[in-house]
This record gives C-alpha cells, sequence and structure tokens, in this order.
C-alpha cells in the first residue's frame, strides 16, 4: 500500500475546542442566518418607513435616547466577562468562568429590564400603525434572542458551577460565547436602526 | 489497526456477492452505528440514511397528493362552464397544488436527495449534526400533515401559492386557512434551513482525505451552492410569512394601508425567496444531471472548472432576479431595466451547463438506461422552458402574459423540466443504492415515454392558451372563448403523465416483493456511494477511503484503496478534515439515538399552531422547546472528566 494515501486517525484530536470541531461551523452558519433575518428585518424597517410623509407618523414621539444608549452600553460590556470566562476555561480558570457566565448573565437580565421599563413607557403598540409594527417586532425579536441567551448560558454556568468544564472540555462554553457576542453585535446596527434613523429620515 | 488490510473495496462492476465476509471490525461498528427499528425507531433513528430517505420517501408522497389535486383542476377545466368543482375548491386545491409541490416535494426532495447521497459521497460514517437532522425531518413531517389536516377539517387556504396581500388579510380571507398557512410555512422554512446548515457544515468538514475542493463531485457542489442559497433566501420568506401571521393575528399594519403598511413589501420579500427557490430546486437537479451523465456517458466531464463556476454564478444570479416578478406594479422604469437584464443573463451559466454536457455525450458510448433518458428528456423540456423565460424577462412582453396561461406553461416548463424528471432520473440511479434492488427498465422507459408525451401534451398547449388571453387561476370559460380544445389536450395529456408517475410508483412498490439484487455498483458509477454495500451498512464504510483524483472510483483503477486507519470502532466517530485540501485534522464524536429532537420539534410545533389561538403560546413554545433543547444537548459525561471520556 502507497504510504502516502494512508492517514492514521489514532492520534487525532477528538473534540478540540476551535474551528476543528463542527460544531464550531454549526455555530457559524447559525449566526449567518440570523444576520440575515436581521438584515431583513432592516430592510423592511426602510421600506415602510422610506416612503411616508412623517416617520415615526403624526402623532408619535422620535424616541428617546437616554435609556436605550444606556442600555446597548449594559449589553456591550455584557460581552467581556463572557470572553474572560472563556478565556479563562481555556487556562483551566475555573472561577474566570463561574464568575464570568454570572456577571454576563447579570448584564444581559438589567438590559430587559431597561427595556421593559423603555417599552412599557411608549406611547404607540404594533397595532397602532406600521412604524408601531416593525419596531416592536424588532424589539421583541431581538429580546426573544437575549431570553434565549440568558436561559442557554444559565445551563452553561450550571454545568461550570457541578465542575464539568475543563481545559480539554470547552467547546460549550466557546460556541455559546460565539453566539453571545453575536446577539450584542447585532443589537448595535438594530440600536442605530431604531433610535437613530428615525432622527436621520425626518 | 488490521482491518486495514482487507480494504479491497467492491470495485466497478463487482457482484454483491462477492463481498468479502463481516469482519470483527465491521460487526463493532454496526453495533455502534446501529438505531432501533419499529416503532421506537421512528421517533430515534438519527443516522443520515434513515432521515434521507424519509425525507425522499414522504416528499413523494405529496408529490402525488398535489398531482392528485392538479388531476382535479384539469378535470374542472376539461370543458367550459363545467361545475365538477366549486370556485371554492378550486381555489384551495391550486393554492395546496402549488404550496405542497414547492414547500412539501421540491425542496425536501432535493434535501432528502442531499442528506442520503452526499455523506456517502464524501466519504464519511455520518452528517456533522444527526439529532438536528432527524429534527428537521419532524418539523417538515409536522408541518405538512397539520396543513393538510386544517384543510380537511374545512382551513384550506386559498390564496395561491404566493398569498398576495392585501387579498389575504383578515379583512378579504377570513377564517384559518390563510393563518395555518402563514404559521405552517414559517415553520417548515426551519426544517429547510438547518438541513442547509448541516449540510454545508457536512461537506465543508468531513471529506475523505485527498478530496480537497476541487476534486469534489459535481453533485455535492450543486448541493453546497444550494444550501448557501437556502441560508440566503429563506430567511426572508420566514419574515414575510411572520409579518403575514401577525397582520391576521395580533393586527400589526404591515401590509395594510390603513395603518402605513406597505403590501409591496410582501411581494418584495416573498419573491426575494420565491426567485432563487426556483434555482434552489435547479441546481441540485443539475448535479444529479452530472453525476447520470459522467455515468452512463462513461467518462469524465467536459470542463469541470466551468462546470462549477457556471454553478455557483446561478447561485449569486439568482439572488437578482426577483422584481421579474413584479413588473407589472409599477416599479421605477431604472429598476426593471436592472433585473430584466439579471434575468436574460442568468441564461449564460445555464447555456454553459448544457455544452459541458452535450460535450460529455458527443461521441460517447451512451448507455441508454432510464436514469439517461429522463436526463435527455430535461434537456428537451428546460431547453424549452428557458427560452420562454428569455421571453418574459423582456417587460413588454410580460407585461401582455402577465397571470395567462403562458406562464403556466413557462413555469412547468422550467419546474417539471428542470426538476421532475432530474428527480425520477434519480431515483431510478440511486434506487439500486438505497433499496438494494433494481427498478425494472421496461416499466421505466414506459414511464419515461408516458411523462414525456403526457407532460408536452399538457402543457405546450398551455403557450398557446395564454397568448390567447385565457387567465390562470379561472375556475371555468366560457364556450365561446375557443378555448375548449386546447384546454380538453391539456387535461388528457395530465393523466397520460399521470399513468407515467404511477408506473415509476407501482414499479418501486413491487420490487419489494423481489429478494435484493443491486450489485454495488450497477451503473459502473465513478463517486464513493458505489464503493459500499446496496444497501450499505448502518456506518456507510468499514474503512473510510482516500481519494486521489476527481473520479474517484474510476482513478482507483487496479490497485487496493488507501484507507484511513485509526477511528475507533467502538463509539461513532467521524473524521474532521480542513476545508480546502481536505486534510484531516481532528475526529468527531457524534451523538447516538434519541428521542429530543422529537420532542423538540412537538415543542416548537406547539408554540406555532399555539400562536394561531392566542399569542401567550409564543413564551410557552419557546420555554418547551429550550426544554426540549436541553435534554438533547445534554452532554453524554456528566461527572466523568474530559480525560476519562477521551479514554472511553
Amino acid at each position: 500500500m502507497n504510504a502516502e494515501t494512508r492517514f492514521d486517525a489514532g492520534e487525532l484530536p477528538r473534540l478540540p475546542a476551535d474551528y476543528r470541531a463542527p460544531l464550531w461551523w454549526g455555530i457559524v452558519g447559525l449566526i449567518l442566518v440570523e444576520s440575515v433575518v436581521f438584515a431583513t428585518l432592516i430592510t423592511s424597517y426602510f421600506y415602510l418607513g422610506i416612503d411616508q410623509p412623517e416617520w415615526p407618523p403624526a402623532g408619535t414621539k422620535t424616541p428617546d435616547l437616554v435609556k436605550p444608549t444606556l442600555g446597548t452600553l449594559v449589553l456591550m460590556a455584557s460581552s467581556l466577562p463572557m470572553h474572560w470566562a472563556d478565556r479563562g476555561i481555556t487556562r483551566g480558570n475555573q472561577t474566570a468562568l463561574r464568575w464570568g457566565l454570572l456577571l454576563s448573565i447579570a448584564l444581559a437580565v438589567t438590559f430587559l429590564v431597561l427595556k421593559y421599563i423603555e417599552y412599557s413607557e411608549m406611547g404607540y403598540r404594533w397595532y397602532t400603525h406600521s412604524y408601531g409594527s416593525i419596531s416592536w417586532t424588532i424589539i421583541g425579536f431581538h429580546s426573544t434572542h437575549v431570553v434565549a441567551l440568558i436561559l442557554k448560558t444559565v445551563v452553561v454556568s450550571a454545568l461550570a458551577w457541578i465542575g464539568y468544564f475543563s481545559e480539554r472540555r470547552s467547546l460549550a462554553v466557546k460556541v455559546n460565547g460565539i453566539y453571545w457576542h453575536f446577539v450584542v453585535a447585532v443589537w448595535v446596527p438594530l440600536y442605530v436602526t431604531l433610535y437613530w434613523m428615525p432622527r436621520v429620515l425626518k | 489497526m488490521t482491518a486495514s488490510t482487507e480494504t479491497d473495496r467492491p470495485g466497478v462492476g463487482e457482484q454483491a456477492s462477492e463481498r468479502p465476509a463481516i469482519s470483527r471490525k465491521a460487526e463493532e461498528l454496526d453495533r455502534t452505528w446501529y438505531s432501533a427499528s419499529g416503532f421506537v425507531g421512528w421517533f430515534t433513528q438519527v443516522n443520515h440514511r434513515m432521515i434521507g430517505k424519509r425525507f425522499i420517501v414522504t416528499s413523494f408522497i405529496f408529490f402525488l397528493m398535489a398531482g392528485i389535486e392538479s388531476l382535479l383542476l384539469r378535470t374542472q377545466l376539461a370543458v367550459p362552464e363545467n361545475s365538477f368543482l366549486t370556485p371554492d375548491h378550486f381555489n384551495q386545491l391550486f393554492t395546496m397544488h402549488g404550496s405542497t409541490m414547492m414547500f412539501f416535494f421540491a425542496v425536501p426532495m432535493m434535501e432528502g436527495l442531499g442528506i442520503y447521497v452526499v455523506p456517502l459521497m464524501i466519504g464519511t460514517r455520518d452528517m456533522a449534526f444527526p439529532r438536528l437532522n432527524a429534527f428537521g425531518y419532524y418539523v417538515y413531517l409536522i408541518a405538512g400533515v397539520t396543513l393538510y389536516a386544517a384543510g380537511f377539517l374545512g382551513h384550506a387556504p386559498d390564496g395561491g401559492w404566493f398569498a398576495y396581500v392585501p387579498l389575504t388579510l383578515t379583512q378579504y380571507s377570513p377564517g384559518l386557512g390563510l393563518d395555518f398557512w402563514a404559521t405552517m410555512i414559517t415553520f417548515i422554512e426551519i426544517s429547510a434551513l438547518v438541513a442547509a446548515v448541516e449540510l454545508i457544515v457536512t461537506i465543508f468538514k468531513q471529506r475523505a482525505p485527498g478530496m480537497s475542493l476541487n476534486r469534489m463531485p459535481l453533485f455535492v457542489w450543486a448541493m453546497l451552492v444550494t444550501m448557501f442559497m437556502i441560508v440566503f433566501a429563506m430567511p426572508p420568506l420566514m419574515v414575510g410569512s411572520v409579518m403575514l401571521a401577525l397582520d391576521r393575528t395580533v393586527s400589526t399594519h404591515f401590509f395594510m394601508t390603513s395603518g402605513g403598511g406597505e403590501p409591496l413589501l410582501w411581494q418584495h420579500l416573498f419573491w426575494f425567496f420565491g426567485h432563487p427557490e426556483v434555482y434552489i430546486i435547479l441546481v441540485p437537479a443539475l448535479g444529479v444531471i452530472s453525476s447520470i451523465v459522467v455515468t452512463f456517458a462513461r467518462r469524465p466531464i467536459f470542463g469541470y472548472t466551468a462546470m462549477v463556476l457556471s454553478v455557483v454564478a446561478i447561485g449569486f444570479v439568482a439572488f437578482g432576479l426577483w422584481v421579474h416578478h413584479m413588473f407589472t406594479t409599477g416599479l421605477p422604469a431604472l429598476g426593471v431595466s436592472f433585473f430584466t437584464a439579471a434575468s436574460v443573463m442568468i441564461a449564460v451559466p445555464s447555456g454553459v451547463q448544457i455544452f459541458c454536457w452535450i460535450a460529455t455525450l458527443w461521441g460517447a458510448r451512451l448507455r441508454f438506461a432510464t436514469p439517461l433518458l429522463f436526463v435527455l428528456g430535461f434537456f428537451f423540456i428546460f431547453v424549452l422552458g428557458g427560452l420562454t423565460g428569455v421571453m418574459v424577462a423582456s417587460v413588454p412582453f410580460d407585461t401582455q402574459v402577465h397571470d395567462t396561461y403562458f406562464l403556466v406553461a413557462h413555469f412547468h416548463y422550467v419546474l417539471i423540466g428542470g426538476a421532475v424528471f432530474p428527480v425520477f432520473g434519480a431515483i431510478y440511479y440511486w434506487f439500486p443504492k438505497v433499496f438494494g434492488r433494481m427498478l425494472n427498465e421496461t416499466a421505466g422507459k414506459w414511464s419515461f415515454v408516458l411523462m414525456f408525451v403526457g407532460f408536452n401534451m399538457s402543457f405546450f398547449p398551455m403557450h398557446q392558451l395564454g397568448l390567447q388571453g385565457m387567465p390562470r387561476r379561472v375556475y371555468t370559460y366560457l364556450s365561446e372563448s375557443g378555448w375548449f380544445e386546447l384546454s380538453l389536450l391539456a387535461t388528457i395529456g395530465a393523466y397520460v403523465f399521470a399513468l407515467g408517475v404511477l408506473v415509476t410508483a407501482v414499479d418501486a412498490l413491487l420490487s419489494f416483493l423481489r429478494k435484493p439484487d443491486a450489485p454495488d455498483n450497477p451503473w459502473g458509477g465513478d463517486t464513493l456511494e458505489w464503493a459500499t454495500s446496496s444497501p450499505p451498512p448502518n456506518y456507510n464504510f468499514e474503512d473510510i477511503p482516500v481519494v486521489r483524483g476527481r473520479w474517484a472510483l474510476w482513478e482507483r483503477g487496479e490497485e487496493p484503496a488507501g484507507t484511513v486507519v485509526g477511528l475507533r470502532s467502538g463509539r461513532r466517530e467521524v473524521l474532521v478534515t480542513t476545508l480546502l485540501d481536505a486534510e484531516p485534522h481532528a475526529v468527531a464524536i457524534l451523538p447516538g439515538p434519541t428521542i429530543w429532537p422529537f420532542l423538540s420539534a412537538v415543542a416548537v410545533a406547539a408554540g406555532f399552531l399555539g400562536f394561531i389561538r392566542h399569542p401567550i403560546w409564543f413564551p410557552i413554545g419557546l420555554l418547551l422547546t429550550f426544554v426540549g433543547f436541553v435534554g438533547w444537548l445534554w452532554p453524554r459525561a456528566v461527572g466523568g472528566s474530559a480525560e476519562e471520556e477521551q479514554a472511553r
């Protein structure tokens, strides 16, 4: 048998926690799909808004900037402890992993609370007009992602606290982190669209 | 590992009976990759071949259902002022016919072929995410069964397969039919998207060593391009159908002009999906045809690089065509011109494909078996459909024939020519591999002749009917219209076509009365699926092959095949290779059978269906799905350490 056509897989790493793992690629695929969904929502926002005489329509206030900007900073900050947790476990640091995950969850919950307060004070609902429909849908869809992110990370964090992860078993932390950073990053264009574009389109 | 010495895999033309006795390694692999059969297996199977088979069989049943619907429609139209169907039933039937053919037959059939064939063709034991695969199938099945169950209970949608607003808003379409349609269409896209991600990752990361991208079979290339198209085309449809559902259930104003909504937004979102959709169906068929042409011409494809580049080009250009469905909506002239140009441009890469096939077939010693006949039928029909496609790409002509039978003729030439004929070719080509039985060649030839003659008899007259002004979707017409003779001819043709389909269906069923008789490589094909037994064992390949050229089996010749050693047989290990050159760099351990994907699919379905009644089902569905996913992904080794897991 020709030596170059014979591969020995015996010594290859099993379940490496990086781009060699199929799951890593799966998460990249999920992010790609979701990016298209968010891009479609943003496009729809502009399509609905661009031909209107006023956007938001007459009688609806242009959204306030203070609370959403604060919320955005909180959400973006949540990526830091997540990164810290991820880097921690690749070096075997259980403390960084456990507390990093909890801190991220706390920041994401804060973001949701701020969003809840902001939107319960809104003078319009999804059934008021098309501006209301698209704004509430975007917020609802993104908040659902944050909720899913928190639920998912609670499970990862429970596994972390019972000592499941180690340097060699950290793939779940890694892919959870990648998805976390995505949900945080995708908020930025949504934030710009929802809170700055009404000022530009006016 | 000693097993690698007995890797002389059955090559071209060898018979099944010559296979060596089952080794101990094969026995262990068989235990490791075993999935329960019967009632339990129905809910827990995860192996890609079983999931692929389910997709193919289920979508074929939907194909027959939609076919029966079309026969009812044609029966109604056979004579003027017929009262065989009421107008309401007519509307419901053409809506279900179109929706079923597009969403529940064509796409799942192509996915099923990909899920079954691709892992075998690239030489791996299963797909990257076996449980996700199972989940996708249950989602598909639940969506299809629900839509039909709702239809039989009197809640059939009746807004056409593209469900234009404002007709489909509550104001003009009260009742639950369109609610079911909108939610189930959103729901089934989940199935398409998970299959897409799964196939992309499998093709990227699990090819056999040596199968670099430039040696990948054209079928795999076609599947890869298709799956990327699904990733970019399906999400906009999901957003659109969710908006439609929201407009209907919680009174949002996306499409209703009264609250500042834009009806045309629906058309943009729908056709941004809808046009690539045509190519999502066509491109896998191009892959099927390349496989069949190479095998039956018994020589490598002419212009492999041109073929790959043109498939990729079709994938890109397909996204620049959607507005040609909307030429009559009064869009700006500049936009319309752009889309005319793009619509004409797509003929170029399609032409490259056709010419490369012709060059491959030219002067070859052709073997005229049934799969090749269906491919030749494809050439004739699809080229005609492409010609009328170039005609309707021109705005003035399109304006004239818009919503007439000319359009019906055009897209049936493209879709039946471009998808159904290749799918039947694929059925005859891969049936021996999937079920271990040959289909009857005489029946195959009869089936082809009946389908080919019936198809042209049915749809060619529709060009003329359309030019004479017969609008599509009318439930009847007056005898003075002069449309009677051609309509009757079309109806007769439809029945002849159906007879051809029936011959194949009966032949397939009868084959199960015979003993399995298929050799490993009945057609002398070059790709790796022919290097294993028919049907393949649970684990696909006893030894993962090493690929040394573009035509894996042909280039192997008399030499013993190269193999991969060192994959453990005691657990589900698959080789992970690099994206470009397919050099091994890791081993993935796949999960086994489980019921969680089924439960998760039921949970998601509960959320979607409940939402029709009350929005509270959205959080309930989310929570149930979360529970399902936690059960599904719960690690195998909680309590044990990573080192123990490595050692097991």
